[in-house]
């Protein structure tokens, strides 16, 4: 395929006539299928078939599994996905048709019952803001900072409605994921003092379109959109890494957020 | 002679008798090993948070989302912690083996079974570099990706070596198997694997699909050693080997395929979009907090708007195009080399080291031989210089026999000459 062999027979193919007589002991040893008994060699045939067969197959599978909607896919959608899912599954439009042009700020706050028996509120923390600076001047960015809660949200928002009515059992996991991992980090700022308890959380979306280049002569609102969640009761319960596991991640970092940003 | 056979019986013999491309299939083991490796020692303080049972995408929602799917995760066979480091800890094993080649079609097996179970656990927590490394994974173990640069070649050539004179006069042909070496270690491999799977296999966890190819794996394996032990020169060795290499060439041919799709879905959507027409669509991922670990440099390039347009243009002219160009080799290798180094540059100024890698190994499986064999020979000279300097300084300490030396270096190159299969 990509010309590795380039099998120098320079023009003295002779046409399909009978093969020269070579003197026997200076040919090699027939190679590969040539080299077999004939028993043999019809399974070998037979595994030749079979594995061309399926090879063809999975190409074919893969072709209509990343192109677009058409005839084939309609028809037989449901043979591709049983073929290609969970394995194969893939996904190539990386910065495509359009690359995202705008900047999704995830930010929480919480509702603490403090150890005098109030409630208060605190400010909102900007944990997309935390991850960005975490990322920055660091050559080697970790999934927790670049695609846990960047994904989580991608997730939330694609099983959701525009209410925030969650679609199917995705819509409901994807709202337990994004409110263990607000809680997770949240916990982590330790935003209340000795005996302050995070008993609700709440999740907002900041949205920001990036400022077109300089030279153009586009104008797009740089105003943030927001898109805020209900207040979430959490329970120590559902708090991640709590099982003696805890320990590792949280000195990681620092204080980089902003706190209260976008207020 | 193969001159004057017709294109079709030549090209059956090739595919029939040679593991083809031994070199890119190497290259890409020791790739994709290599970046999941890193990956994994890289996340080693956040493995808790990414995979472990009380991560934020926990046991119990991952067990949901996986009923549905039926994706295959070891980590679903139980929510422990012990579990969780055994298989986080044998993922990092397995890569390194099968990056070094040891045993190498048994870890490629682990390998994938490693990158299934902590991929398939937390989906919400990768991206494309994760998706090329899954699937890729999986096409390895087809592959008898360990011919060259691998200890199972070294271990080969060194048996070979010493009954050299016997193997290629009774099989005449050069063949991986002609001097099989006695393997203590393989048999014990394949029974404390098969001991497991059955120990699995009673649990119930595992659904049919999987029963089928693990223990089809496992019987093959059997298969072929018990053929290689009692009888090496038989028909039915013969017929084994065929049938590697038909699956050998099958795998290739798809990691070949599934790296022209990557790049012609990339290439053909971004055809579609506004902002790849109008020149400006790099601007928009450097301005993305999620993907400028370095803001001055980002900026500096957002501030170049013909240098934008050029790189926009030239990444989708170069993804549409490469497919095409397979069938020039000249005009392949320029485009290769221009799409690495568009990687390299992406690992950096993006941020996406692991992504950039993977797909850097991926397009290393079209690099000619020709220059992967000088890059092994940079590679072992690089490795016996800094062996001899190692010797030398040991030696000094130690008086080393100087005899000894000689011979280790002999069976470096022994080594390095291993090339076995098809080479053009």
């Amino acid at each position: 395929m990509s010309g590795y062999d380039k099998d120098s027979g320079g023009g003295s193919a002779g046409p399909d006539g009978p093969v020269p007589t070579r003197a026997p002991e200076h040919a090699p040893p027939p190679i590969g299928i040539a080299g077999l008994k004939l028993g043999h060699q019809i399974a070998a045939a037979c595994a030749l078939a079979v594995i061309a067969v399926a090879a063809c197959a999975h190409v074919a599978m893969l072709f209509f599994h990343v192109a677009p909607s058409n005839t084939a896919t309609k028809q037989h959608g449901d043979v591709i996905d049983e073929w290609i899912y969970p394995e194969f599954e893939q996904n190539w439009k990386l910065f495509a048709p359009n690359p995202l042009q705008q900047n999704v700020g995830v930010q929480a706050r919480a509702e603490l019952d403090t150890a005098q028996g109030t409630v208060r509120t605190t400010d909102w923390y900007d944990l997309s803001a935390q991850d960005g600076a975490r990322i920055d001047g660091n050559p080697l960015p970790s999934h927790t900072q670049q695609n846990e809660l960047r994904r989580a949200w991608d997730f939330y928002v694609g099983s959701h409605d525009n209410k925030n009515r969650p679609i199917g059992l995705r819509g409901q996991l994807s709202e337990n994921y994004v409110r263990r991992i607000a809680y997770m980090r949240l916990d982590r700022e330790s935003p209340g003092g000795e005996g302050d308890e995070i008993v609700r959380i709440q999740v907002r979306s900041r949205t920001t379109n990036v400022r077109p280049p300089k030279w153009s002569e586009e104008k797009v609102s740089t105003k943030p959109v927001y898109r805020q969640l209900p207040w979430w009761t959490v329970t120590p319960d559902d708090l991640p890494l709590t099982g003696g596991a805890a320990g590792d991640d949280a000195a990681d970092g620092g204080r980089a957020g902003a706190k209260g940003a976008g207020r | 002679m193969i001159r004057v056979e017709r294109p079709l019986t030549r090209g059956l013999g090739k595919v029939t008798g040679f593991a083809l491309g031994p070199y890119q299939t190497a290259i890409i083991r020791i790739g994709f090993a290599a970046t999941w490796l890193f990956f994994l020692l890289r996340e080693l303080p956040h493995r808790h948070e990414m995979y472990g049972p009380d991560s934020p995408w926990n046991w119990d929602m991952a067990q949901q989302l996986i009923a549905g799917n039926g994706a295959f995760t070891a980590l679903m066979w139980s929510d422990g912690h012990v579990w969780f480091e055994i298989v986080y800890t044998l993922a990092v094993l397995s890569s390194a083996l099968l990056m070094l080649g040891w045993h190498t079609r048994a870890m490629s097996v682990l390998f994938m079974i490693g990158v299934l179970s902590l991929q398939n656990r937390s989906i919400f927590i990768g991206d494309g570099g994760d998706n090329v490394i899954h699937l890729m994974s999986t096409y390895l173990v087809l592959t008898r990706c360990g011919q060259v640069w691998s200890l199972d070649a070294r271990r080969r050539a060194r048996a070979r070596g010493g009954v050299r004179d016997e193997a290629v006069g009774e099989a005449g042909a050069l063949r991986p198997d002609a001097g099989e070496p006695v393997d203590r270690v393989g048999p014990v491999l394949w029974w404390v694997l098969g001991l497991t799977l059955a120990a699995v296999t009673f649990t119930g966890e595992l659904n049919r699909g999987w029963l089928v190819i693990f223990w089809g794996l496992l019987a093959v394996h059997g298969l072929w050693w018990a053929v290689g032990r009692r009888a090496p020169h038989s028909e039915l060795r013969k017929l084994l080997d065929v049938v590697a290499n038909l699956v050998h060439n099958a795998g290739l041919l798809i990691i070949m395929v599934e790296a022209c799709l990557i790049y012609a879905t990339a290439g053909w959507y971004k055809v579609q979009g506004s902002r790849w027409q109008d020149g400006t669509a790099v601007y928009y991922p450097l301005n993305l907090d999620y993907f400028s670990p370095w803001p001055a440099l980002s900026e500096l390039l957002a501030s170049h708007g013909l240098v934008l347009l050029a790189v926009t243009y030239g990444t989708v002219v170069m993804q549409v195009a490469f497919p095409f160009t397979l069938f020039n080799r000249r005009v392949k290798n320029v485009l290769l080399a221009a799409m690495m180094c568009e990687h390299a540059v992406i690992a950096v100024v993006l941020g996406l080291p692991f992504f950039s890698l993977a797909m850097i190994t991926a397009d290393a499986v079209f690099l000619p031989t020709s220059f992967l064999r000088r890059l092994g020979g940079w590679a072992a000279r690089a490795r016996d210089g800094a062996r001899a300097r190692v010797l030398s300084r040991l030696s000094r300490r130690e008086t080393l026999p100087e005899q000894r030396v000689g011979s280790r270096s002999q069976d470096a190159e022994a080594a390095e000459h291993a090339r076995v299969g098809f080479t053009p």
